[in-house]
């Protein structure tokens, strides 16, 4: 006699069973996470470390240093983050757990909810720990307007997350998704103005940065800090056009699995 | 339960299924073997709902696969864990995806731990279980739900004796309940052990199918006669006890050594693919 699952069709049972799958997805994921968490710790500790460092530096070379050095730092380690994404997306692959997933009852949308929320949760975290840090420890002002700013960091962490899904979809190893990550977040957050304040980069790479979704982000951040709600809107508008594109492709990717062609 | 006929797959210029047909009736285990590349793994896979065929139809209890997402309990050829995750966290997370809940998902999982022998190592971490432990874990997985149909691709390659016994019992067990059992393996005796129903697949497609008994009917054995002076005589016979007694009484010299060779799956397997060669 087969198990009754207790499975019945319908409406509000099949949200409260989408919803118990997801759970059981996401904690299964936050498990991993918390039994792996040096990436995640490292991410955390070095932009603290540098924000004190460096803070000297900001002040005196440009206006709003404080500002600049905790948002820049911000960005640049939040880029770093991209790996966790990837690397938690592409070990589902490098285990071969993703085609495990994609036989259970579970539909697609819910193993990718389940399985990116608990990275969602953590980049927003990152981003959080590092302004309360800053705020608290480096002496940025307070934001007047909290919900902004943290509109701000959510949207952010979901432009992250879609790109590292991105790229965990199309890599073929983790050394191609290190090298990607790390090498791409340098550069792309350094020209964004992350590390070193625009006004200080040559005249092509303020031009240049443009290009980085670390530079955007850096706008949209330093706007919502000062409660510049007119400054964040550009900036959120492309971010979550690079986020919707990126997501769209690696969804795409995602829910056909990596089949036979994957070459790990 | 399981109909699948005419299945058709290519991977480029490699034609995987060519005219694949097999169906797996309920309480039936089908013992799908054939050399590496035969088909059998695609053909778990497009069961599966993995990937899509090119031609031909599979349904499930009359559904097709994109509708049996659930109740299908796969255990692939390769081991998929979660390598920091424990064996009851496993089980949980792959009870509560098949919609398992509370008594129903702690009572699963229980049954499952005995049946299988995995009481001593529940709690840790599959990174530190062995080959065969790991193996046990990921069948289990497959099994958590009692799903209707159970696709089992070499559940015990590369697996010690413990492993086999638990695997092999438990199989029995489901089929015994009306679970519907497709059991890739190249450890044809496992079969005649299950007493499956087997199915031969070469070049995609399934080229015979039937009882161990009625496969290997009409196969040749072989008796196998040493001399003390070490002259070998080597019979191929159909009727490998008859023979033998007729050779021991031709007999004029003292024999060392006597074989006698019945016929095999393996011998079965060497027929089929000889007689089926392009």
């Amino acid at each position: 006699m087969l198990l009754d699952t207790g499975y019945r069709a319908g409406p509000a049972a099949t949200l409260r069973e989408s919803l118990y799958r997801i759970r059981a997805l996401a904690s299964n994921n936050t498990l991993i996470r918390l039994r792996d968490p040096g990436q995640t710790i490292s991410y955390v500790v070095m932009p603290m470390v540098l924000m004190l460092v460096l803070k000297p530096l900001y002040v005196r070379a440009v206006e709003g240093g404080t500002t600049k050095v905790v948002t820049g730092l911000l960005v640049m380690f939040s880029v770093f983050a991209i790996s966790i994404a990837g690397n938690a997306i592409l070990a589902e692959r490098t285990w071969k757990t993703w085609d495990r997933l994609r036989v259970s009852r579970a539909p697609a949308a819910e193993l990718l909810i389940g399985k990116t929320l608990p990275i969602y949760v953590v980049m927003v975290a990152q981003q959080t720990i590092l302004l309360v840090y800053g705020c608290l420890v480096i002496g940025l002002p307070i934001p007047g307007n909290v919900p902004l700013v943290l509109g701000a960091i959510l949207l952010w962490a979901f432009t992250l997350l879609a790109i590292g899904a991105l790229l965990a979809a199309v890599v073929r190893s983790h050394g191609e998704l290190s090298v990607i990550t790390d090498v791409g977040a340098l550069t792309l957050s350094s020209l964004g103005g992350a590390l070193v304040p625009l006004s200080l980069m040559p005249e092509w790479a303020q031009v240049a940065a443009q290009a980085s979704p670390g530079y955007w982000a850096l706008q949209m951040l330093q706007a919502a800090v000062v409660g510049d709600t007119a400054g964040v809107l550009l900036p959120a508008a492309i971010l979550l056009g690079i986020a919707l594109v990126c997501g769209v492709f690696a969804i795409r990717r995602l829910t056909r699995g990596w089949g036979r062609g994957g070459l790990l | 339960m399981l109909q699948a006929i005419d299945l058709v797959k290519r991977y480029g210029p490699v034609l995987a299924l060519d005219g694949f047909s097999l169906s797996v009736a309920a309480g039936e285990i089908v013992g799908l073997v054939g050399h590496n590349g035969a088909g059998k793994t695609t053909f778990v896979e497009i069961v599966s709902y993995l990937i899509r065929q090119d031609g031909g139809h599979v349904t499930i209890d009359g559904r097709p696969p994109s509708a049996s997402r659930g109740r299908v309990g796969v255990a692939p050829q390769h081991i998929a864990l979660y390598p920091s995750v424990t064996v009851r966290e496993h089980l949980t997370l792959f009870g509560k995806l098949a919609g398992l809940r509370r008594a129903a998902l702690d009572g699963a999982v229980e049954e499952l731990t005995v049946a299988l022998r995995m009481g001593a190592f529940i709690d840790r971490r599959t990174a530190g279980l062995s080959g065969g432990q790991q193996r046990r874990v990921q069948a289990a997985t497959a099994l958590i739900n009692r799903p209707g149909l159970l696709l089992l691709d070499e559940p015990t390659a590369g697996a010690d004796l413990e492993t086999r016994e638990a695997m092999l019992d438990v199989v029995k067990q489901r089929a015994g309940d009306g679970a519907a059992v497709v059991y890739t393996t190249h450890y044809l005796p496992e079969l005649v052990e299950l007493q499956a129903t087997i199915a031969v697949a070469r070049n995609g497609k399934i080229i015979a199918r039937g009882t161990y008994d009625e496969l290997v009917d009409g196969l040749p054995g072989e008796v196998r006669l040493i001399h003390d002076n070490e002259e070998e005589v080597r019979v191929s016979t159909t009727q490998p006890a008859a023979t033998l007694i007729d050779l021991l009484g031709r007999a004029e010299r003292p024999i060392s050594t006597i074989e006698v060779h019945n016929p095999s799956l393996d011998d079965l397997y060497r027929s089929l693919a000889v007689s089926d060669a392009p």
